[in-house]
């Protein structure tokens, strides 16, 4: 690194084809997301309506604050819905294209994956199968070097937590066998 | 191979240990042992926890690290909930308070101490009435005040109804005065709001207010216990605790000491309950626990198995009459 | 000179070799996370907050603050060298910093940023020190109202100020409120929002959220674009870090005036966004030669860098001293504060004066280090972009997972954040904003709590938020914040009225590539 018109190209491995066609417009997820929100609002504030929206001899009731929020919310979700079909002429822009979205799961199913295989591995085990897994599957890095980085990286937050910071971990079969 | 040397010795040296005294050694914790908080950081609490970490590295007590974990989540519903999931796990234990009775009154949470398994009432809180320095001077003065206030006076404290809060409405029967109260956060917020002159008085654990009263920020007015508490170094240019009056000697008829006890799930053996009786035995014997106690105003006792489970039964029934008369009780 | 006795008092506080240690180690992870493409200043605190669970508030809060030195330097690093801004903030940076990179100039630009970020904090970190005193007699004044009066200004300037569509600013803000009311209700004891389930009974934890927001979803947003870099390599000599400060005096109105921006803008909410473009605006207004900005001008890097750190410094400030946080990162320390069971507000310089001035003096310190340590390191880091993303994304998902997992110890927990991954990737693709969220979830149950005993103090009277000067003048300047465009209008209105032909002062910002906002800001 001694000249400095160097460049440093770093490619992903898993680059797109450039004109992938559309999953689904913005347009499209606005709305389901105000619904949601709306949804959301109905609910939260049934149970708050439930909890006590009134003011008694304290000040108001439990119920009081949040209710309010969640009609505040569905009011904005409301208007963020109306607004979004009212302009139903604007051309269509793409939320996600399909070699996107293709890219997207490849990262969040094996993170939800892990997230699974923590609850009965404990977070070690399942830290080395995801960063092994993944740089070997969707890096296509050398088996050597993934199995040796997910075991390194492993190691190391094992000796930093559990070791050096007390910081108790969720554990799971290997290493109740050898005793932690 | 030093290593390896020095865990063969330790090895050989327990099985020497075991045998010799296999009664009392039956059961050691084998992994960290998790002490409980159900309170935030730096409450009093975790302040005891932490003594209790610090008594027993110091002193080497137990084999095993001890960590702190605080679970004060849901005004620490959180940590009860948590003991009451661990059924069998004899490597956590929770520092309890007069919580565990209230709380699932008043918030109806599915719980019950008898759900968990006693080990040791450890030490007594007590509770102090406390105004602004620039304040009335005694007892028949700030009741006086209080009557004669256009609003009510108001009262700081902890939470909601909970001690604190039922402290303040006996003060209300027994004398006839109005007080609005106001949960805050923690001792420290209500201690801090009372200099400030926000509040006009608080009912605070006396290490909760212990900095300020020194500052000669605020004045104790006098102590909800039959008797006044024992330390009598000067802890003000002035005062000492023994120099606060009784609630009763100055004609508020209102007791109240809230428990500091320990606490294993439910479900774990008898030598592993044993082993924890012993321990926090041996931490009260510690210099650092005996200095703690001054240090916080709190009052020493230590009660375990049958003795432990009668004052705890009458102190569930003296706490439910409590809760219930104050109407605290969730429906 | 209380300041200057306190200050020492903090110095001295910080002089443990076990302190100046986890400052190195707090520098090294900053630059680190802040190099990393799609981690950055807020995203690389929360992640690595719970490492700091086990120690005193006092040294944790010096690593967690170099950690954010550290990424502020880091976020230059890749705006000059791969035109990549690893931050919001280090935007206008690029402008000017990827020409003189392309020029061969990087090591100059380099050796511009980091200087003009150690200034700019130096200028902030001295307004922190002399204002800080004043503070601590200012702090009993505050009650519940008081607060309650704050933290309204606060919500009301975002909604007023936020260049968002209003509605989405209010639906991100409702909902942070919402999600902070979730537990148990701590004026009243009771239940709220949790539907029997055990789980929820805590609350939810803003940190959690926070780690799926912006942790989560980062990498899930940055697999979505394609990622590749094509950038510049530098080394800094000497030679070059010397000619650039023995031209510094030139531009000393630019630092001067960009530092008083970042410090303007700081303070009040106004972020570390708008100072870097302002500092970047007005030193093209003022320049004898605006045509040459955009070009590789030293200038044009020196004026965005100086003021985005001076603001980003500044947002310490309200932090400790009145419990609001300026800026995402702030937002985030904020929340590690109360882990520790330390009360941010005016009472902290009260009660806790070695933390306060411990932090204060690791200013200074963590940023003469941290430029001493990045002039030094630069090409060390810039080649962490080497290391193939498909190695670097599963490392931050398991940091992401040990983060969120520490702090409660709840395996809930997990699915939280894996929730809140997924609403924040939607979230930001459909442009509602962040930052209200965050700055909600943090201050909302402060912020009911303060309302509530505010109104059974004054037996629910409103008239309590004007029954004083100081809380009048707070509730007064929010509402005036909240109709801020409304009145802005009229006055504008009545301004064309009276004098048409009046030119505008200050032109638009113009952007030509505005990156997806990595921070919170």
């Amino acid at each position: 690194m001694t000249s400095s018109d160097l460049e440093i190209v770093v490619e992903d491995p898993t680059a797109p084809e450039a004109d992938s066609p559309s999953v689904v417009d913005t347009r499209t997820i606005e709305i389901a997301v105000s619904l949601l929100l709306l949804a959301l609002a109905v609910v939260l504030g049934y149970d708050n309506w439930r909890t006590g929206i009134a003011w008694d001899s304290t000040g108001p009731q439990p119920g009081y604050f949040p209710f309010y929020l969640s009609v505040i919310l569905g009011g904005a979700s409301l208007y963020g819905l109306v607004t979004t079909l009212v302009a139903h002429g604007a051309a269509a822009e793409t939320f996600v294209s399909r070699a996107q979205l293709r890219r997207v799961l490849l990262v969040f199913v094996p993170t939800a994956l892990f997230c699974l295989a923590m609850q009965y591995l404990g977070i070690y085990v399942a830290s080395f199968v995801l960063i092994a897994g993944f740089m070997r599957l969707v890096g296509k890095i050398a088996l050597w070097k993934s199995l040796l980085t997910a075991f390194l990286f492993t190691a190391i937050m094992f000796v930093t937590f559990d070791l050096a910071f007390d910081v108790i971990m969720p554990k799971g079969p290997l290493e109740a066998a050898f005793g932690y | 191979m030093k290593q390896m040397g020095k865990v063969l010795g330790g090895f050989v040296m327990g099985l020497a240990f075991a045998a010799t005294s296999a009664t009392a050694m039956a059961w050691e914790p084998t992994k960290p042992v998790e002490i409980v908080v159900a309170a935030g950081a730096g409450g009093a609490s975790d302040q005891m926890a932490r003594m209790m970490q610090a008594a027993i590295q110091k002193n080497n007590l137990m084999k095993q690290p001890m960590v702190v974990s605080l679970k004060g989540g849901a005004s620490g519903a959180e940590a009860l909930m948590y003991m009451k999931s661990s059924d069998g796990d004899p490597n956590k234990v929770l520092i309890a308070y007069s919580l565990i009775y209230m709380l699932p009154l008043s918030a109806k949470i599915p719980f019950n101490w008898r759900d968990l398994t006693p080990v040791a009432v450890v030490a007594m809180d007590q509770f102090v009435l406390w105004d602004n320095a620039g304040g009335p001077k005694t007892v028949k003065e700030f009741i006086a005040a209080a009557k004669a206030a256009s609003s009510p006076l108001k009262m700081g404290g902890t939470g909601s109804k909970r001690e604190d809060h039922v402290l303040t409405v006996f003060m209300e029967k027994k004398t006839g005065a109005k007080f609005s109260y106001l949960p805050y956060k923690s001792g420290g917020e209500a201690a801090t709001q009372l200099v400030g002159n926000h509040t006009e008085a608080n009912v605070n654990n006396p290490s909760e207010n212990l900095e300020v009263w020194r500052a000669g920020q605020v004045r104790a007015l006098c102590v909800f216990d039959k008797e006044r508490i024992s330390y009598t170094t000067k802890v003000t240019e002035t005062q000492s605790w023994n120099d606060i009056p009784t609630c009763k000697e100055e004609g508020i008829d209102v007791q109240y000491l809230m428990l500091r006890a320990m606490f294993l799930p439910g479900k774990v053996t008898p030598e592993q309950q044993a082993f924890y009786v012993d321990l926090f035995q041996k931490v009260t014997q510690t210099p650092e626990y005996k200095d703690y106690m001054e240090k916080q105003a709190l009052k020493p006792v230590f009660l375990k198995g049958p003795e432990m489970l009668k004052f705890l039964g009458e102190d569930d029934a003296l706490n439910r009459s409590l809760m219930t008369e104050a109407g605290f009780v969730a429906n | 000179m209380e300041a200057f006795g306190l200050l020492l008092h903090g110095f001295a506080v910080l002089m443990t070799w076990k302190i100046l240690l986890l400052m190195m180690v707090g520098l090294v992870l900053g630059i680190f996370v802040g190099v990393l493409p799609g981690l950055g200043g807020p995203n690389g605190v929360a992640i690595l907050l719970p490492l700091t669970f086990a120690m005193d508030p006092t040294s944790a809060i010096v690593m967690l603050s170099c950690i954010y030195w550290g990424a502020l330097f880091g976020g230059a690093i890749t705006s000059i060298l791969f035109n990549i801004p690893g931050e919001a903030w280090s935007v206008a940076t690029t402008f000017d910093g990827y020409p003189m990179a392309q020029q061969g100039k990087a090591a100059e630009a380099l050796t511009a940023a980091f200087t003009s970020s150690f200034i700019g904090s130096l200028v902030a970190v001295l307004l922190i020190t002399f204002l800080s005193p004043t503070i601590s007699s200012f702090a009993l004044k505050f009650g519940p109202p008081e607060f309650f009066a704050v933290y309204l200004l606060t919500f009301c300037s975002f909604v007023g100020l936020g260049r968002e569509a209003k509605h989405k600013t209010v639906i991100s803000m409702a909902l942070g409120l919402l999600i902070a009311g979730v537990g148990m209700d701590t004026v009243s004891g009771t239940l709220r929002m949790t539907f029997g389930s055990t789980d929820l009974l805590r609350g939810i934890n803003f940190l959690v959220a926070v780690i799926g927001l912006f942790g989560i979803s980062e990498i899930l947003l940055t697999m979505e674009e394609r990622l590749a870099l094509r950038g510049h390599a530098a080394k800094i000599s000497l030679r070059v870090v010397l000619s650039v400060w023995k031209d510094l005096p030139k531009y000393w109105a630019t630092l001067l005036r960009s530092s008083f921006i970042g410090c303007w803008l700081g303070i009040t909410p106004g972020g570390a966004i708008a100072a870097s473009f302002m500092g970047y605006n007005l030193a093209k207004r003022f320049s004898k030669d605006p045509e040459s900005f955009g070009k590789g001008r030293i200038e044009g890097v020196f004026a965005p860098e100086t003021a985005a750190h001076a603001s980003g410094t500044a947002a310490l400030l309200p932090m400790l001293a009145l419990g609001i946080p300026g800026s995402g990162t702030a937002a985030i320390l904020l929340g590690g504060l109360m882990v520790w069971g330390l009360n941010p507000g005016p009472l902290l310089f009260v009660e806790h004066k070695d933390f306060v001035w411990g932090l204060i003096a690791s200013m200074y310190l963590g940023n003469v280090v941290g430029l001493v340590l990045v002039l030094t390191t630069v090409p060390i880091f810039a080649s962490i972009l080497r290391v193939p993303f498909a190695a670097v994304a599963p490392m931050i998902v398991v940091s992401c997972a040990i983060g969120a997992y520490a702090i409660q110890n709840a395996m809930f927990d997990i699915w939280l954040m894996l929730g809140f991954g997924v609403a924040g990737y939607v979230f930001k693709k459909i442009g509602i904003p962040l930052a209200p969220f965050t700055l909600a979830l943090v201050l909302g149950s402060r912020a009911e709590d303060a309302f509530r005993l505010a109104m059974i103090g004054s037996g629910g009277s409103v008239g309590i938020f004007w029954s004083n000067g100081l809380v009048g003048a707070i509730t007064t300047l929010a509402i005036t914040l909240l109709f801020w465009p409304v009145i802005d209008k009229v006055f504008t209105g009545i301004g064309q009225v009276l004098r048409p032909a009046r030119a505008q002062i200050i032109g638009p910002v113009k952007v030509s590539r505005v990156p997806r906002q990595s921070s919170t800001e």
